[in-house]
């Protein structure tokens, strides 16, 4: 390149030109900022993404394995609790086994009545679960098999009536048998490995599972050493808990996390995609605004010319104003990507978190595309000879 | 004072001008010589001859004017002259050294060293203050910007525009975007201006002033001016004349004998 300006004064030149042009500019960006938008709305959404993902294994750990049985009859068959604690006791690598008993049973408080999860625990899942009384208190050994039940923070809304609000000591309905409400829970995070949505459910001890629900405990979660080959053990556990007309399903936190960050990692590749394809359309954008500008100042390139700009000094000309033009569509996009990852994550619920890291990646591509597609204009814009361009009135 | 530009000898002479830097004139070099200048346009049988074996010399501080109908080959003339083409045979000579460049980005320097331009439609940037505009050629000198604005203020202040440095050239009269343009041939400093019809866009009057101006810079500051005019009146006050006609230099007139 052999420029006779020095390059800053050339940008501040091209800077100058595309003040005048603004407005139309933008129009034709139109792609540039959508592309701009994608990618940084998408980068976001991932990080956000994991975010989440990271916030459903808080609780319970990634050292964890979740064991579920389903009755392949008719039936209601469950988990051995012996056998559970035999296989647990001859696996080095399990810390400690919580099991628990599901059912659906309609509950009724008052005049209130629904169908809601019943959750049979045994005192140690409050710590595995990370439950909190709101009010009263949570289910201890003293409650053996009490008639005691805990009602989660949701539920106790759905069961309260107007001017009776579900409170500690209250008398409920669960299937045929009567509790009494110790406590309410405190809103509890959805976990990945939790079989239970604590907040909609109600729950009992598990030595009481057998009034309510079938006669074994239907899932576990089974704490593991950290240095435990989760899938390994997952298998073994699988082979000895199932019998017949019992299917029996071992999770890993790990796996589930992999299996999670797959799936983004497809959603993410699939819209980075649709963000380069309109970087591209936009790219032609910019390609097409630069080449109606040269085409505009053919005498403005000519009198350039003539006074001594050489074509490197024209072409590094255009080229800027073609890189400053798609920056500041990528920027604008950049802007609106956040804006739309706000209402994305306030439409699902999500918490709102930016990723500083995406910022620079919108208008980074946005500006490569606009070195790219104004090499042409400029180049052509650089063989623009000044008689001919002169002439032209 | 007889100022001769034009040397009937000068073809004779040709033989002896091949070494650069020595004027026929035995004195101070040309500030302007063409030696056997030859272009045509086109290839083949539609080539189109232009210019025949132009040889002229103009001494410096000169002010002489090109004069010929149209399509007569002045134009060619002074496109070979500001070095925005080159001749098919000959050579042209600033200050007794010859110019010659093998690329666009040499004949550019060369353009923004050597000559200034002014041009009948003015050719102003409308985007560009007037003395943005005037400092144009030091941008693609790589002086920085400071410098560019001072020494754009002293041109504007010395074409009597000082109060005009930060309008745009849709706030200007034709005059005063003349005389902008003027302070930016002027602002390199160069060996040579070329002036294309300077006062074709403009009024008598205002003509006439612009002209007094170019005759005023040339005698000021010694600057060489080359002016191609149609107008008799401004190619009177010049110090001599040039007629082209049919891409040959016709009769000269000596002027002020």
């Amino acid at each position: 390149m052999t420029t006779n300006a020095a390059p800053t004064a050339l940008f501040v030149e091209a800077l100058d030109n595309l003040k005048g042009q603004g407005r139309r500019s933008l129009l034709a960006l139109l792609g540039v900022v959508i592309g701009s938008g994608a990618i940084v709305a998408l980068l976001n959404l991932g990080h956000m993404a994991q975010l989440e993902t990271l916030k459903r294994f808080r609780q319970t750990g990634v050292d964890m394995l979740q064991v579920v049985a389903q009755p392949t009859g008719a039936e209601p068959v469950g988990l051995d609790l012996g056998a559970l604690k035999a296989a647990a006791a001859s696996e080095p690598g399990v810390v400690r086994v919580t099991p628990l008993a599901t059912a659906r049973l309609p509950v009724r408080a008052g005049a209130r009545q629904l169908d809601a999860m019943v959750a049979a625990v045994p005192p140690a899942m409050a710590e595995v679960a990370g439950l909190r009384a709101a009010t009263g208190r949570l289910l201890g050994p003293i409650d053996d098999c009490g008639a005691a039940a805990l009602v989660g923070a949701r539920l106790a809304g759905d069961l309260s009536g107007p001017g009776s609000a579900l409170a500690p000591g209250a008398l409920i309905t669960v299937g045929d048998y009567g509790f009494t409400v110790v406590g309410l829970l405190r809103p509890v995070p959805m976990e990945a490995l939790s079989p239970v949505d604590y907040d909609q459910a109600v729950v009992i001890p598990l030595a009481c599972a057998r009034r309510v629900a079938g006669p074994d405990p239907t899932a576990a979660l089974i704490r593991l050493r950290l240095d435990a080959d989760p899938e390994a053990v997952g298998r073994r556990l699988t082979t000895r808990l199932s019998r017949p007309g019992l299917g029996v399903q071992v999770r890993d936190a790990r796996a589930m996390i992999r299996a999670m960050n797959a799936q983004a990692a497809v959603h993410s590749r699939l819209l980075t995609a649709i963000g380069a394809i309109s970087l591209l359309v936009g790219g032609i954008g910019v390609m097409n605004v630069m080449l109606m500008t040269v085409m505009e100042r053919r005498r403005e390139i000519g009198l350039r010319a003539a006074i001594g700009a050489t074509p490197s000094d024209i072409r590094l000309m255009f080229l800027i104003e073609g890189v400053v033009l798609s920056l500041s569509g990528g920027a604008l996009g950049a802007a609106l990507g956040v804006a739309a990852t706000a209402m994305i994550a306030k439409m699902s619920g999500w918490t709102f978190d930016l990723a500083l890291w995406v910022l620079p990646l919108g208008p980074g591509m946005a500006a490569v595309v606009g070195l790219i597609f104004s090499l042409y204009p400029a180049i052509t814009a650089s063989r623009v000879h000044p008689i001919e361009a002169l002439r032209a009135d | 004072m007889a100022r001769s530009n034009f040397d009937p000898s000068i073809p004779d002479l040709a033989g002896s001008l091949r070494a650069p830097g020595v004027s026929c004139f035995g004195g101070a070099p040309a500030a302007l010589a063409l030696v056997g200048v030859s272009k045509a346009y086109g290839a083949g049988p539609t080539r189109v001859p232009v210019l025949h074996d132009i040889s002229l010399s103009i001494p410096a501080g000169d002010l002489v004017a090109i004069v010929g109908p149209s399509g007569s080959g002045k134009s060619t003339l002074l496109n070979l002259i500001g070095l925005l083409d080159q001749p098919d045979s000959g050579e042209i000579r600033l200050d007794g050294q010859r110019v010659a460049f093998q690329s666009p980005a040499e004949a550019a320097r060369l353009r923004n060293r050597m000559i200034g331009f002014v041009f009948q439609s003015f050719q102003l940037l409308p985007r560009l203050t007037a003395w943005e505009n005037v400092a144009l050629p030091l941008l693609y000198r790589g002086a920085p910007r400071a410098e560019r604005r001072a020494r754009a203020l002293a041109m504007l202040e010395s074409v009597d525009l000082a109060d005009r440095v930060d309008h745009r050239p849709a706030a200007l009269s034709g005059g005063q975007c003349q005389r902008v343009a003027l302070a930016r041939a002027l602002i390199g400093e160069p060996r040579l201006i070329l002036a294309d019809e300077p006062t074709g866009s403009l009024d008598t009057a205002t003509g006439a002033t612009v002209m007094d101006l170019l005759r005023d810079l040339n005698r000021r500051l010694g600057t060489t001016i080359v002016m191609v005019t149609h107008d008799p009146d401004l190619a009177a006050r010049c110090d001599s004349l040039i007629e082209i006609r049919d891409g040959r230099i016709r009769t000269p007139r000596e002027e002020a004998t």
